[in-house]
């Protein structure tokens, strides 16, 4: 460790002799990174914020806002190259790229990246619906709620589909072809039989052919070669809101060696003569075709159906569809045998309405889809289903209901084990009406007691209804009900875990543009933030109405203003300009670069807009850090020891307002001649009077760990010592790094009066001891931090939280809070030996910052 | 029946009427929805809106000559300007040929619903 440092010090050295920029240049243009990237940052919440549906938002605000992020984006790229001596000048290249897909999308091009050939259901997210096509986007949503397991699955996607016809030279040649027909007398069906023939016979690409195999592999670990599969169309536009569903062929119960010809099939299937002349019908024009294949392990089900969210036939009532068989789903699917028939409410706690058993005489069940088999005598007149697995398929069926906004079919099964399974979604053709709210509706709502209205802002259009779930602390959070309207004091983060399973989300503290807002509108919860009184109003248990349209709080459940949402009003993400958004935010937002020790930690790792910024001003600290790292080079530039009787060496750097006036002369400083605001208040934690005690455990623990206390803390305090600290002052801003022990700390923060400057990136790392233990640190650091309001990520020893846009007074606190830590964690990896002390210590330093145990998880007032 | 208050919109990008037009017809209105300022200015010469929301740049025809306009043959239309190049001179001058207020886009539903409703006062205000 100690020849790291020497080696970084003689890298300063020859960097001192490299150049001769002033240092105070080098600060001034590190500053613009921080004032650039935080600009960035906020329109990416503010675009992202669009996503709310709330907002009115044209053609014009998307080009401006991209344009403004790319400005932003370059000039920290330009700043960030003078820090670093232009070593990464790859980052103008990165940015190009992305630039390049930017203007491709706002030219209306769907732009697919080619390293994006084929995507596993967690690689795709909410903008790649037209790489994958409907039928496999569907599914990966669903693979993103609660209680709803989807088969493992990737798509062959669109970019994969070009690949295929690029190497066997197709495309002009099917484009000949199509434009052929009607001439001559040749019909479709010729014309498609012709196409299908040359896409039958052509080769697939062997680096195709290889990623395929691998991705057989990894959604079928183990034995791959014994398993079947299905393979299935995935067209874009199908089982979407233009419905090609049923045009195109799949194939079930495929075994391992026919993987590859069955690629060939479905892309062949889509030139099938009905599909050509249904969309000659719809005009879609044939550059457009494209398709997307689907692949998933088979399901042995031991029963299996179909369900509809809404009777097709009588939508008022209330009541859900499912379909039941013995065996594989096809039978119900084909509806050609007779089956079991339930009726359900669609309301807790899910009663059968109506049952029909049918005389059910054939199944299918692997490994033979092809063939029916009879169904045993003692079966045929059984019900398939128990009344309980009644209500798990309808709680599930309408979650994903919830999440699609639209009355859904769903296919089923239930496995041997009794594990349920979503095997297909997609809306339901019920034809959906543009209507407003009618007036027998508004009559209805006019009658209802409105509990809040106005009340804050809306993070997520839509309506959801549900009891009130107040969440106030780990226990509330832990049993957070499906389907409960969840109420919170604050906005913070660590809700994340529940939101997919609430039907709405009411804060009296947050912001639309938080992390927590960001996460309600991936699920498509509707969510109110900033209501201010909700918590004191909305009483646990009591059923509400949430409007998050109008903005309102109705008590009790309006079933007609749920029905409208599904039936009625085509939902805001429909607009063109929505999905736009969505596609070039996709470019712009997504944080793919985490971790700063991987090996992809580099210009040419970053996706996205975000990524650039995260790496600019990772590489651009740790490079100021470095030239910063020997003393007397400081000291040269101004660079004053802070005077303390805690155990640091700190060195600090004023680049303007960071510090009294009156200490130009000195090469020293006092705590109290600090002005800047982010160094005042994280020195009020870590220079505070408990913070640094040699006895890093309180008294009552003393007894079982003295002996080690003893040895450890002499040992710490020499090590500390030792630490080479540096903080760069401005008067709003901090940037710390620490080598307190064997860890590394990085503080990088903006406090001001203007919540939407302030952000907060803290980052720890290292430790003496094994990496288990380095580790069990940091999760008693993340969990400590993620219950204080910060967004975190960890891997390994490595921690990182983040806030953006507090207040002062709650920036203040985030950072005391942090000043404590730093000084609490210094020796902690030493003493967590099991796992059970990550408890442990999560109490004692709630306890030590006074701060209740179980929640909720803020300083008390009058700390101060 | 009571006379429902009348609303046009106008905006070359139809994304605005579309989002804006089963709003306001939610709230009560009667709303008609033009992309280009030619047949808004048409319909405006047969008859006089309430309240009329117009985008101020646009292609032939922009914000500010319809302003003129619809205020030449109707002045107790209530005119509501919306644009993406939210600018105070603009604001002024609009409001000193007559606009009842003046909106940024993008804005945010509830903000221009709260607008509409303001300017729905006014108009019941001269008709008393």
């Amino acid at each position: 460790m100690s020849g790291h440092i020497s080696e970084r010090l003689k890298k300063a050295i020859r960097w001192r002799k490299q150049r001769t920029v002033p240092l105070n240049d080098l600060f001034v243009r590190f500053q613009q990174i921080l004032e650039q990237n935080n600009t960035a940052l906020q329109l990416i919440a503010d675009m992202e914020d669009k996503l709310g549906g709330e907002y009115v938002f044209d053609r014009k605000y998307l080009e401006d806002a991209v344009a403004n992020i790319q400005e932003a984006v370059m000039r920290s790229a330009v700043n960030f190259n003078f820090i670093c001596d232009n070593k990464h000048l790859d980052i103008y290249g990165v940015v190009e790229e992305l630039n390049k897909q930017l203007k491709q999308e706002l030219a209306g091009q769907i732009v697919i990246p080619s390293h994006e050939v084929i995507l596993t259901f967690g690689e795709i997210t909410a903008a790649m619906k037209e790489a994958v096509g409907n039928k496999a986007y569907n599914l990966s949503r669903v693979t993103t709620l609660p209680n709803a397991d989807v088969p493992a699955g990737f798509a062959v996607t669109i970019a994969g589909f070009r690949k295929y016809l690029a190497y066997n030279n197709l495309f002009d040649r099917i484009e000949g072809l199509l434009d052929s027909t009607g001439k001559d007398g040749r019909t479709v069906e010729a014309v498609s039989q012709s196409i299908r023939l040359l896409i039958l016979g052509g080769d697939i690409p062997p680096d195709l052919r290889r990623d395929i195999l691998r991705a057989v592999e990894k959604i079928c670990p183990g034995n791959p070669e014994a398993a079947f599969f299905s393979v299935r169309s995935s067209a874009v536009g199908e089982d979407g809101e233009m419905s090609f569903a049923g045009l195109h062929d799949s194939f079930l119960n495929v075994p391992f060696r026919e993987l590859l010809a069955s690629f060939k099939k479905v892309v062949a299937g889509l030139y099938n003569p009905a599909g050509l002349e249904y969309r000659a019908r719809r005009q879609v024009p044939h550059t457009d075709l494209a398709m997307a294949v689907l692949y998933q392990p088979m399901v042995a089900c031991r029963v299996a159906g179909v369900a509809y969210t809404i009777d097709p036939n009588a939508p008022s009532e209330e009541a859900s569809l499912i379909g039941a068989g013995w065996g594989l789903g096809k039978v119900v699917v084909e509806g050609r045998a007779a089956v079991d028939t339930y009726r359900v409410s669609r309301y807790p706690p899910y009663a059968v309405i109506e049952s029909r058993i049918g005389e059910k005489q054939w199944m299918v069940v692997l490994p033979d889809s092809a063939r029916s088999v009879e169904v045993p005598p003692e079966l045929r007149r059984q019900p398939c289903l128990t009344p309980e697995e009644v209500v798990r398929i309808e709680e599930t069926v309408l979650t994903v209901e919830r999440f699609f906004k639209r009355p859904m079919d769903i296919e089923w099964g239930l496995d041997a084990e009794g594990r349920m399974w979503i095997l297909q979604a997609r809306p339901l053709g019920i034809a959906r009406g543009s209507r407003g709210r009618s007036p027998e509706l508004k009559a209805v709502m006019e009658r209802q007691t409105v509990l809040m209205e106005n009340q804050g802002v809306i993070a997520y259009r839509g309506i959801g209804a549900g009891p009130v779930w107040p969440v106030d602390d780990d226990e509330s959070l832990d049993r957070f009900p499906s389907g409960a309207v969840l109420v919170s004091r604050f906005a913070i983060p660590l809700l994340a875990r529940v939101i997919p399973r609430a039907s709405a989300v009411i804060t009296d503290v947050g912001s639309p543009t938080g992390h927590m807002a960001t996460v309600a509108r991936e699920f498509r919860v509707p969510t109110i933030v900033d209501a201010g009184v909700a918590t004191e109003i909305l009483k646990a248990g009591q059923q509400v109405t949430v409007d998050a349209e109008r903005n309102v709080v109705y008590e009790g459940r309006i079933d007609g203003l749920l029905h409208h949402q599904l039936l009625e009003r085509a939902s805001f993400e429909t607009t063109y300009e929505f999905q736009l958004l969505r596609r070039l935010l996709r470019r712009i937002a997504p944080l793919t670069l985490i971790d700063p020790e991987s090996p992809e930690f580099t210009a040419q790792g970053c996706r996205s807009f975000h990524d650039v910024l995260r790496f600019i001003h990772e590489k651009s600290t740790l490079t100021l850090a470095q030239i910063a790292e020997d003393p007397g080079f400081l000291r040269a530039h101004g660079g004053k020891r802070l005077k303390t009787e805690v155990p640091l060496n700190l060195i600090l750097i004023d680049i303007g307002g960071g510090l009294d006036e009156g200490v130009q002369k000195a090469g020293w400083v006092l705590p109290e001649q600090i002005r800047s605001q982010p160094m005042k208040a994280l020195w009020e934690g870590l220079g505070g009077p408990d913070t640094w005690s040699t006895r890093p455990i309180a008294a009552d623990f003393k007894g079982l760990m003295s002996s080690i206390t003893r040895t450890q803390s002499a040992a710490i305090a020499g090590q500390s010592l030792a630490g080479l600290n540096v903080a760069v002052l401005g008067s709003n801003y901090l940037n710390l790094s620490l080598r307190v022990g064997y860890h590394f700390t990085v503080v990088d923060a903006c406090l001001g009066p203007q919540p939407e400057k302030n952000s907060i990136f803290f980052r720890f790392l290292g430790g003496a001891t094994d990496i288990t233990r380095r580790s069990r640190r940091a999760a008693l650091l993340l969990s400590i931090l993620e219950k204080i309001g910060f967004k975190v990520e960890g891997k390994g020893d490595l921690v990182i939280a983040r806030s953006t846009n507090s207040t002062l007074e709650q920036g203040w606190d985030y950072l005391y809070l942090i000043g404590r830590l730093i000084g609490f964690a210094r020796q902690l990896d030493i003493l967590m030996t099991d796992d059970t002390s990550v408890n442990l210590y999560f109490e004692r330093f709630m306890a030590a910052c006074h701060m209740c145990p179980g929640g909720p998880y803020i300083l008390k007032e009058g700390r101060r | 029946m009571k006379h429902k208050t009348t609303i046009c919109i106008l905006d070359d990008e139809p994304i605005v009427g579309d989002r804006l037009k089963p709003e306001l017809e939610d709230d009560g209105y009667e709303v008609e929805v033009f992309t280009d300022s030619a047949s808004a200015v048409r319909r405006v010469g047969e008859t006089c809106f309430d309240i009329v929301i117009t985008d101020l740049k646009m292609q032939g025809v922009d914000g500010m000559e319809f302003l003129d306009k619809v205020k030449e043959r109707c002045p107790n239309s209530q005119v509501i300007m919306i644009t993406g190049y939210a600018t105070i001179e603009t604001a002024r001058e609009s409001f000193v040929r007559g606009a009842y207020d003046f909106i940024a886009k993008p804005f945010r539903i509830g903000e221009i619903r709260d607008v509409v409703k303001k300017a729905r006062r006014r108009v019941q205000k001269q008709q008393a």
